[in-house]
Order: C-alpha cells, then structure tokens, then sequence
C-alpha cells in the first residue's frame, strides 16, 4: 500500500483499489452491525414482554395468598415454579444479549477501521480562505459568546425551575411533622372504637347531654337513616363519623358528618370470591353481616364484616386496601370489634374451638394491610373485642376467650401472661383500671386479673373471681374504684375493684327492659341503653340512683359514643346525635 | 523560585491528604479484602437442602488490591508515555495506538472503573465523611493526571482516557462548533462538576458515575436510558469531536485550569509560526487560537466599558446564583434517600398518591416514627440549602468569569493551540509546514 502523501500517477489505480477495500470492509462492518444491533433490539423487547407478563402474574398469586391464606403453600409452590421459569427465560435472554454484545462490538470495530482506512485515501489537503476583518469578528464572537454564556445559564435555571413544578413538601410544617399514628392524647379526645378509648365506654367529656326525647325531636341535633343496616356501633373521629353495614348484596363502609349528619361518602367493600367447595357463609340475623365495629387511626378507618372481608379506606373515601382473612368459622357469626395500636390493627379472629387450632390474633400495618405478626391462640371462638391497656409495666393487648384470658405484647405480638378462667360463648370486651383487668364469662362469673404477671398466672394473678349471674353480651364498666356489670334481662350488679366486694344489686330492667347495648360511664354517672331506645341515667356509688330516663323512640344495639358533649347513638334504622343545644328536629 | 503551578499541585496534594486523615485512608489489604468479603446487607436464605448460593454478581469484579496497583503502574506508565508522545516524539500515530491501548485496557478491560473522572466523588465524600475511607489507589488516580497535566498539559485527555478515546475513535466526518457556541456549552460542565460535588458532598449520589454515558459500551451491558445517552453522544460524536469531554465532562473542568498553567504544552509548531494558515482548520475541537488584530479605538473603548460593567456584575452574579441555588434546596436535595423517601412517606399520608413503593413498605417495617424521618430529611435539606449557596455562587463565578474573559482583546500574532482547550491529540501536527520540515530533516539525518 502506498501513502496518499506518495500518489504518483502510476499509484493511483492501486491506491484507489485499496480505498475501496477499506470501504467495502466499512460496509460489511455496517451492515453486519445493523443486523446484530437489530437483533439485540429484539431480544431486548422480548425479554422486556416476557417480564411484564411475568410480573402481572405474580402480582395476581400475591393477592391470591392475602385473600386465600389457606391454599398459601400451593400458591407458594406456584410462584416458585414461576419464578424458576422466568428465570430460565431470562438466562437465555441475557445469554444472547451478551454474545450479540461482543458481536457488535468486533463488527463496529471493523466499521470503524474501515471507515478510518478509507479516510486516509481521501484527505483533504487544507485551503484557507479569505481572511476578512479579524478584529470586527473577534468582537463578534465575543458578543455572540456573552449571550451563548447567559443562554446556558438561563436553561440551566429553566430546567431546575422544570424541576421543581410539583407539590412543595414542608417537613416542618405542622401538619407534615404530625406522628403517623395518633398520640394518646388525641385518642382520648376521639371515640376511636367500640367503647371508645382502650374499649372502656368512658367518656373523657362529663358534660353530656342528660334529657332528650325522641318522638319530640327535644336535643336532637340531627337523625340521619343509616342506608344498610348493622349492629355495629359508631365511632367517631373530629367531624367525622364512622359506620358499616351490610346484607347479602353489600357491604359497606359510611362516613357522616358528625356536625350535620350529612352521609359524605360510601365504601363498597368487594367480597371476596368463594373458593372452590366453599359453602357460602350464614349469617345470624342477630349477629347481622355488619356486627364487628370499625376503627380508625385519624386519618384511616378500618372495617371488617361477617364474612372476613377486610378494607381500609381514607377519610376521603378512598378505597387504601382490602383482603380476606377467609370466612371464619364461627357459630354465631363473626362479631369482635377492631382496635388500634400506633400504627397496628388488631384484629381477634377466634374460630373453631379450642382443639381446631383455628383462632389467631393478627395485627396488620394500618398503612398497607400487610401482616405484621401474628399469634396462634389456643381458644374457641369468641365474640369478645381485645382492648390495649396502658399498664405499669408497658401496653398490653388483652384478650378474652374460652377458656383462655391472654396479653400480648403489641410490637412483637409476643405473649406475656395468660390465664385460664373462663369457658362458653365470650362476647362481653375486658376493660382495665388500676393494674387489673376484668373479664366476664357469659351467666356466671366476674374474674379480676393483676396484669403484672409472667407466663401461666391462673394460680398466682387472680385476684378475686365471683360466681355471680354475668352479662353474656354487654361489657363490663369501671373506673378503678367500682365495677358494673349489667344483664340482658336488666339485672346490675356493682362490685368495689380492688376485692370484688358486692356493692349492691339492682333490677334496672324490671321486666320491661333488656339490655344490648354496653354500658357508659360520663363523669361518675351511668349512661344505660335499652334495646327499646331508652336511655337511664343513673348514680352508680354510693348506690344505684335512678335519675333520667330518655326515649329516642327507635330499637337499639349498638353502643352510644361520647364525644365533645354529643352522644351519637345508633338506632336499627337511624343515626342520632344528641346535643345540649335548644335546637329541635322532626322527628 | 515558587511557580504558581507548583501551589496548584501542592493544593491537590493537601486535599488528597485531608481525605486520607478524614477518611481513615489506607487500610491494609487485608482489610480491603475483608471489606469485599463482608457479610451481606440482606443475608441469603440458609437453605436446609444442603445448596449453595452462587457469590452475587457485581460489575466490575471486586479485584484483589494486587490489580489495583498495577492499574496504577499502567496509568502511570501510560500519562508518561503520552507526555512524551505528545510533546518529544509530536507523532499523531503514536498517540493513536496508545489510545486505542487506553481504550482496550482502562475500558474494556477494566470496565471504566476506577477512572479519575469519578475519583473526584470519592475524594469529596471522604472530605466530608469520616467514615468514608478512600483508597490509596483511587486518590493516585484522582491525583496523577492532575499532576501531569500541570507539567505537560492534557496528556491524560490525549492519550489514555477512555472515554475520550472511545469518543476520538468514532469522529468521521468533524463539523466545527463555533467559538461563541462552545463557550456557552462549557457551562454545563462546570455545573456538572458542581452538582457532583454537591451529592458526594452529600452522601447523596455519586452522580459522575450513575450517568457515565460510556461505562455500558464497556461492560456491554447497563441501563437502557444510559445506553440511549452514550448513543446519543457516539452519534453526535461522529461529527463533532468529543462532545462529552468538552462540554460536560466535570473532570475536564479542572483539567482545563491547570493546563493553563502547565509547565511544557504541545505547541503547533516545533519552533517558529510561518502564518501560512495551513492549521487554521486542523483542530476538530476548536482548540486552534488565530491571530488577533487590533481593535479600532472606538471599538477598544466600547469594549472596555463593557467589560467594567462585567466585572461589576459578578459579586452580583455571585449572590444571585448562591440565593437562586439555595431556593432549589428541594429539587437538588431529592437527590438523597432520605429525602426521597420522606416525599413518598408524605404523599403516602396525604393520600396524593396511590400504594407504596418498597422503600415505603420496608421504612414501615422498622417502626419507625414518620416525623424522625421527616426531622432527618429537613436537616438534609439544610445541608442542601448551605450546598446550594455554594453552588450557586461557583456557578455564578464561572458565569462572569467567563462573560469577562470572552470580552478580553487577547492580542496573538501567531496560531496557537488553546492552553486550557487543547486535548493534545496531534492532529495539527502535520498540518504545519515547519513540522513537515523537521521530520524529513530527521529522516535525512537518520539516513
């Protein structure tokens, strides 16, 4: 090969022979390289369909493992092989991907040899123009330099300022520093729950409305027709108030304005499909579809129905997440309430009987739905909602169940103390006051616990237990000094805490009236529900003293809730709220 | 007698020190080793059936520090090389083949890391974290090309740099930039090594590296979008020479300031400027300075209010930018984890967004409080507030300095290759007639 510095005449015919050697080398370097490149494309996108399929289809046996727990090691084995099969795929993706890559490489390179080779046939010898005003140019440029300067800083501003379009996220401010689970104290202002804060049907405002009457509209703020039925009760979060319901069709979540009574929204909460051979769940109309009360953490609110399903909505209605626990076995009909720890939902799901080894209790990131921890329980099912008390020694959930009394720890979900003490059908809620839980097993028994105990304290924790006739549905009420318990049939009995000494017994029913509702405590009065809708308001120390009676002229049999001096009471078919102001409502 | 340049070099040499002292430098191989063999972040499962996990893919390897030393020994023996191709031997040929060497073992080979083009974030975060060790061979990196460019100019850039050389080899078809136009590109690249600066400064990001736009070409294989980017510059590179080196590459910013200062520098000439304008157009990276004439008196008077005002305007320039980088404090400071996490934590909670991400879930997990993490990412916010000051008052620096030094009459009599512009490749070697002379005398002498 001859230089192109060299070219004599004779030399051109060889030297233009080289030059389209080195071209046609170009040229095959090209196009091979197009080819690979294409190739490469191809695969890259097959690979790119393969995984989006693949990712779906996890996706769905995911949400099939949180809605069917039970067939969760098929399910596991599944996404195992699935996982094994993508990536098998993705290997063979990756292999061609690799040996395209090399392949690209060597081919771009003989391109660009080349193309290079033949440059060096075809050089230019340089030319200079015409020079022309070297200053006027040089001021020119400097001019033109100066505005191409600010150009780049302008884009650089407009870019970040592109950047920057977006919600403005302050940390500091109030709202943004606020804690993510609701601090103590703003529970207690709320009714987070059924019965309130800690489950214990106190309210923490004493100057509650003490006359009202139904039929008159005389302090009825407002009634509103709940418009799916259920027995749960309402719970109430600032102007914000909290219901479910359902029926074979439906069922629901419902915000009202706790203010108006206005319904704000409605969530629909998709039942999970039945699985094959499934029978389809029964539901007692006692129990109702809707029996087990919602929760929130002030700025979720939590549902869960007969039929196991499970949905979180936000205050606005928006649907966060759902899921299915599977339909649980229960006699009567799934009926324990939610409650909240931080950022935990606790959820009492007692099934079977105690040998089934069915029962758990599981506790749920609010936030997600995703499972924390949960608990195997060795009890039968139960009707009962866990409460957390604040004890000396740190919270503790507690809860209640045949034949098992048991407290948890709520982060770890680990089991601190246990008791056995009670037996049949529990439904009435423990409450805690002064280092001692009390609980109730159904016709015959009130039991008293010391909550500072270890492992199995049957023997050692006790501290008084009375064979007294015993509510079998409503709750216990009491505030450290005294303890009451009130009978369907309307029998009350009042016992001092500390030893159980019986303070006095009394016939609050008459025969007249029975009891669904569980009992409040406003101030160092009794606020009792009948099932009729009327409302006594009684003296609890030194003795029982009758002091109102209140008709709202509607059944009842959920609980009441006690809020900044309203009581909002839910009727079978109705939702009131009672209020001290001289306003009036048609009945 | 104390040269300038040889402050500059004393400079580099006290801030590689102070990353040594306040990042634990130097720990012994084996500590290296141990450091490579550590335990997992996330332990693997122990499988009961007896299988063994195959060690965790990472690209690069993690290299015996044997390796690392002799990568030092090439680089070091590769910048003595071109310095002496570049500025004894002024072979074009030379400095190619050297090159394509660079190309074939700091690229290919060694997969584009460690380069001193991304040193420059290792030193920074271990100036700024103490718990932050850098090691000895990467401080050699950030260090001898700096060195060597302040006694030979840009040798680095000619001849063993990858990523110029992979840049080099795919310019077919040079199209000028205009002088006004580079001027104004080279901006981005002092803003690159700023906001660099800032997220290694930070523990934020290294930023240098995250969007190298040729480390996929040499591990052939990475990100799509880095890919489409490194693409993207090999295509406009075909027709304008080195786009990335010239007008982003963070680490040519500084080069491009000690070269001013060099000691030796390629020269287009071997000895005297005949003004035959046979090189005018030689230099596919506009680093070819022309003649200039005088200015008219009108012109120089014009000339020197403007330049008055300019340089009035930079202590504004100054404070204008450092408070305009500072209000950016939430869009540079999204940059770190924290931050980002703590957005998406926020938007969870206001329900402005739907689901979770896995940071989301795995921040939920731990237990932690929302308002901890919003305290810790306000506080990386501050850090982000004093580093957009800086920032923006380097910007604005560089902004006026250049608007300044644009509007300077430089007189020049002869061509010159551009001190700071000048990636010393050759090319305009044998444009010049003088050069040509020289090499047939040699020839003839050698004969």
């Amino acid at each position: 090969m001859k230089s192109p510095d060299n070219n004599t005449s004779g030399d051109v015919q060889a030297v233009s022979a080289w030059h389209r050697s080195a071209v046609a080398t170009a040229l095959v370097g090209a196009v091979f390289s197009v080819i690979v490149l294409a190739l490469i494309v191809g695969n890259y996108i097959r690979g790119r369909v393969h995984e989006t399929r693949w990712e779906k289809k996890l996706e769905n046996l995911r949400i099939e493992i949180s809605n069917q727990p039970d067939d969760e090691q098929a399910l596991l084995e599944e996404i195992r092989r699935l996982d094994l099969e993508f990536r098998r795929a993705m290997f063979r993706v990756l292999d061609f991907s690799r040996t395209g890559s090399y392949l690209l490489l060597a081919s771009l390179s003989v391109f660009v040899i080349g193309i290079k080779w033949a440059g060096t046939f075809k050089e230019k010898m340089p030319a200079p123009q015409p020079q022309q005003g070297a200053a006027s140019e040089q001021i020119r440029q400097a001019m033109l330099a100066r505005w191409s300067v600010a150009a780049a800083l302008g884009l650089a501003g407009a870019v970040m300022l592109f950047l920057a379009i977006g919600p403005r996220i302050d940390f500091r401010a109030t709202d943004a520093a606020a804690d993510s689970y609701p601090t103590p104290e703003k529970i207690s202002r709320n009714w987070h729950r059924f019965r309130g804060p800690e489950g214990a049907g106190i309210s923490a405002d004493v100057n509650m409305p003490e006359s009202w009457d139904g039929k008159s509209g005389k302090g009825i703020l407002w009634k509103t027709k709940v418009p799916v039925a259920g027995h749960n009760s309402p719970v109430v979060w600032g102007d914000r108030l909290f219901l479910s319901g359902g029926d074979p069709n439906r069922l629901n979540v419902f915000c009202f304005d706790a203010l108006s009574g206005e319904l704000l929204w409605t969530g629909d909460v998709k039942r999970a499909p039945l699985k094959p051979n499934e029978e389809p769940v029964e539901v007692m109309e006692d129990t109702g579809w809707a029996a087990p009360t919602v929760t929130t953490d002030g700025k979720r609110v939590f549902a869960i129905f007969v039929t196991g399903d499970l949905a979180c909505f936000d205050f606005s209605g928006r649907s966060f997440w759902s899921k299915n626990l599977g339909t649980p076995d229960n006699v009567y009909g799934y009926a324990s309430s939610l409650e909240m720890y931080r950022n935990l939902l606790l959820i009492q799901y007692d099934q079977g009987d105690t040998e089934s080894e069915k029962s758990k209790l599981i506790a749920l990131d609010g936030f997600s739905g995703r499972v924390v921890w949960q608990a195997k329980r060795p009890v039968a099912n139960s009707w009962s909602t866990p409460i957390v008390a604040r004890t000396d020694s740190g919270p503790q959930i507690i809860t209640a169940a045949d034949p098992w009394v048991i407290a948890y720890e709520p982060n770890s979900g680990a089991e601190i103390w246990r008791a056995e003490c009670l037996a049949g059908d529990v439904a009435p809620t423990p409450i805690y006051a002064n280092g001692l839980t009390f609980v109730i097993e159904p016709y015959s028994k009130t039991v008293a616990i010391r909550t500072d105990g270890k492992g199995d304290v049957t023997k050692t924790h006790i501290a008084w237990s009375l064979d007294e006739p015993a509510p079998d549905i409503c709750s216990p009420i009491g505030n450290g000094e005294f303890v009451f318990i009130l009978n369907s049939d309307g029998l009350a009995l009042c016992f001092k805490a500390a030893d159980g000494e019986k303070l006095w017994e009394e016939d609050i029913g008459e025969g007249r009236d029975s009891f669904l509702a569980s009992p409040s405590l406003v101030g160092d009065k009794l606020y009792l529900l009948t099932e009729k809708g009327i409302m006594i308001i009684a003296e609890v120390l030194p003795k029982y003293n009758e002091l109102a009676r209140c008709e709202l002229g509607e059944e009842c049999c959920a609980s009441p809730a006690f809020v900044d001096g309203r009581i909002y009471i839910r009727g079978v078919e109705n939702l009131y709220c009672i209020g001290k102001e001289e306003t009036t409502q048609e009945p | 007698m104390i040269r300038f340049g040889h402050i500059i070099i004393a400079t580099a040499v006290v801030v590689n020190l102070c990353a040594v002292v306040s990042g634990r430098h130097g720990l012994p191989a084996r500590e290296n080793t141990a450091k490579i063999a550590a335990p997992q972040r996330f332990p693997p499962p122990e499988f009961e059936s007896g299988y063994d996990l195959p060690p965790s893919p990472a690209a690069p390897h993690p290299r015996q520090s044997i390796y690392e030393y002799i990568d030092v020994a090439v680089l070091l023996a590769a910048l003595i090389l071109a310095s002496y191709l570049v500025l004894k031997m002024r072979s074009r040929r030379a400095i190619f083949v050297l090159m394509v060497f660079s190309l074939v073992y700091f690229g290919f080979w060694r997969k584009g890391c460690v380069c001193p083009i991304g040193a420059i974030q290792n030193i920074v975060l271990s100036i700024f974290d103490r718990d932050y060790a850098v090691p000895i061979t990467v401080s050699a990196f950030f260090l001898l090309p700096l060195i060597f460019t302040l006694f030979f100019g840009r040798v680095f850039c000619s001849a063993v740099c990858p990523l110029g050389a992979i840049q080099d080899l795919v310019l077919l078809r040079p199209v000028s930039v205009p002088d006004w136009l580079a001027s104004g590109l080279r901006v981005f690249a002092y803003l690159y090594l700023g906001l660099a600066v800032l997220f290694a400064a930070t523990g934020s990001a290294f930023l240098i590296c995250r969007y190298d736009p040729f480390v996929s070409f040499f591990r052939l294989s990475g990100n799509l979008n880095i890919l489409i980017i490194g693409a993207c510059f090999l295509v406009v590179g075909l027709f304008i020479g080195r786009p990335y080196c010239r007008f982003f590459c963070p680490y040519g910013v500084i080069l491009r300031q000690l070269s001013r200062l060099s000691r030796w520098r390629v020269t287009i000439t071997p000895d005297e400027c005949i003004g035959c304008r046979l090189c005018e157009d030689a230099c596919p990276f506009g680093a070819i300075r022309k003649p200039a004439d005088e200015w008219s008196a009108t012109e120089y008077v014009r000339g020197k209010k403007t330049l008055a005002l300019l340089i009035l305007l930079l202590p504004v320039l100054i404070l204008f930018c450092g408070w305009a980088g500072a209000r950016f404090k939430n869009v540079t400071s999204r940059m770190h984890s924290t931050v980002r996490l703590a957005e998406r934590i926020y938007l969870e909670e206001a329900g402005e967004v739907e689901g979770t991400t896995d940071a989301s879930l795995a921040f939920r997990a731990t237990g932690r409080e929302v308002k901890d993490l919003y305290e810790e990412a306000s506080g990386v916010r501050g850090q982000f507030a004093i580093g957009g000051w800086l920032l923006g008052g380097f910007m604005g620096l560089v902004i006026g300095v250049k608007l300044t030094a644009v509007s300077v009459w430089r007189q020049r009599t002869d061509y010159e290759a551009d001190r700071a512009g000048c990636l010393a490749c050759g090319r305009c070697f044998k444009h010049c007639p003088r050069e040509r002379l020289r090499l047939s005398k040699k020839d003839k002498a050698i004969s």
